[in-house]
């Protein structure tokens, strides 16, 4: 009895009946039709997307911080069996980091008398943004998440996106209370990089996988694995030297770097953005598109 | 006193408010992912349940200018192309819909059946409408994958709906007031 759904009362009339065979054709075509026009670049899709997540953004965000907390507490409690190696690796890892502390004070003072003495022109001061991930709603085919921070935060378009230890992404789009970052490992994501010891540079394209993959590599440009892929900050889009990933694997179907972030549990990130006066600290002048300069009034 | 008129009107509200939630519930699921062990990430069709669920149940309540709407929205939300979402559900809505009597009349199991074959349609629908329009084959397995979780799925986001929506139906009047 439970298991047969209940009959509701319809009486369909001829008319009722051939409106809706009629509409789901005409609404396909539409849609195939938006398809097109999407492809085309020929809809303000951007703008029109600004709109609903802007009305969405605080809707998610508050609904998702019980909803994560809750996956976080399954996760909690899946891994206290591992809580043990976990603290055993983690100890070992501090006792190293404390060592790297120790060297990387050193080379401070010393990078810093260097600088002294070079009178180097002091790099643009950064400017930070610290963000909660209300979804990735993207899923399946599009890796982007949502932040509930927008253009009244001081959040750009283009602006980097890092987590923890490395570039996850760039802002897309910038509404008024909310942004999209499309993530390094999107299928349309192309980072122009550099391979830290060569200095080599590359496009880090995105593959809708875990890894993402090398292009325009010079022949024979002698990679190692474990070398590290840093922005190299061409096109003016992202800042250079943020780093994204480290070599994986090196093979007859290309180089492919592994994020140096956790890109699938993203919980909190920061954007990233140069001091508003970017022309004075560098010396060059950043393209803006309409909408940016838009967005910066 | 409760007069027929009142009674029904409130059952209609009552039914609106409860497919409202029940497709507010499923979209904020929608936009959350599901991570599996050796499997990877991987999003059930949520909405595609809440369609096919109404559309058997009371197609009135959901016309094609909704489904489309929301299939809109899903698309904006989700950084899809325009009118994948929209497509989907639209056509799956129509093919349930030619069903519906026949499937009014079936056990669960069945009505079971017929959403694993409509959410494997849709898996590769979408595969296809994504692959063509970046004009490259992205990989199968995660749509494969959503589409056998989202039938595994479908009785437990179903059956729960199914119950209440029985019993605001047969509820009398006397417990509305």
């Amino acid at each position: 009895m439970l298991f047969r759904l209940q009959k509701p009362v319809l009486q369909s009339l001829p008319l009722k009946s051939m409106t809706l065979r009629a509409t789901p054709a005409a609404l396909v075509l539409l849609a195939v039709t938006l398809m097109v026009l999407h492809r085309a670049d020929t809809l303000p899709v951007e703008r029109l997307r600004m709109v609903v997540t802007d009305a969405a953004a605080p809707v998610l965000a508050n609904v998702s911080a019980p909803f994560s907390a809750f996956v976080d507490s399954l996760e909690g409690v899946t891994t206290i069996r591992d809580l043990k190696a976990e603290n055993i690796r983690l100890m070992e890892e501090n006792v190293r980091l404390q060592q790297w502390y120790e060297s990387a004070l050193k080379l401070k003072a010393e990078n810093q008398s260097f600088r002294e003495l070079l009178n180097v022109k002091a790099d643009p001061t950064l400017m930070f943004v610290t963000s909660r991930v209300v979804s990735d709603a993207g899923g399946v085919f599009v890796k982007s998440v949502l932040l509930p921070v927008g253009v009244q935060d001081k959040v750009r378009k283009g602006n980097a996106v890092m987590s923890g230890h490395g570039l996850i992404g760039r802002v897309t789009e910038a509404g008024q209370n909310s942004s999209r970052v499309l993530l390094v490992t999107d299928l349309n994501s192309r980072i122009p990089v550099i391979v830290q010891n060569t200095r080599i540079k590359a496009i880090l394209a995105g593959k809708n996988q875990n890894l993402m993959k090398l292009e325009r590599l010079p022949p024979d440009s002698g990679m190692t694995i474990g070398t590290r892929i840093i922005t190299s900050g061409d096109g003016g889009q992202l800042l250079p030297d943020l780093p994204i990933g480290t070599i994986v694997s090196i093979g007859s179907d290309g180089v492919w770097v592994k994020p140096l972030s956790d890109i699938d549990r993203l919980t909190y990130v920061q954007i990233v953005d140069a001091d508003a006066n970017q022309t004075l600290a560098t010396g060059e002048i950043v393209p803006h598109s309409p909408i940016q300069s838009k967005n910066r009034r | 006193m409760t007069s027929v008129w009142n009674e029904s009107l409130l059952g209609a509200i009552g039914r609106w408010g409860l497919m409202l939630l029940a497709v507010f519930v499923l979209f904020i699921l929608s936009a959350f992912p599901f991570e599996i062990a050796y499997l990877g990430e991987v999003r059930p069709f949520f909405m595609l349940m809440a369609v096919y669920y109404w559309t058997i149940m009371r197609p009135s309540l959901l016309p094609p200018l909704a489904t489309f709407i929301i299939g809109i929205i899903l698309d904006l939300l989700f950084n899809w192309p325009l009118g994948m979402n929209a497509i989907v559900l639209v056509m799956a809505q129509a093919l349930t819909l030619r069903q519906r009597k026949f499937l009014l009349s079936q056990l669960f199991l069945v009505i079971w059946a017929g959403f694993a074959f409509i959410a494997l349609g849709a898996g590769a629908a979408q595969w296809a409408l994504f692959s063509l329009f970046n004009l490259t084959l992205i990989s199968v397995k995660p749509m494969l994958v959503s589409s056998v979780l989202s039938a595994l799925l479908f009785p437990l986001m179903v059956l729960p709906l199914a119950m209440l929506h029985k019993a605001l139906a047969a509820r009398p009047p006397s417990a509305s007031s």
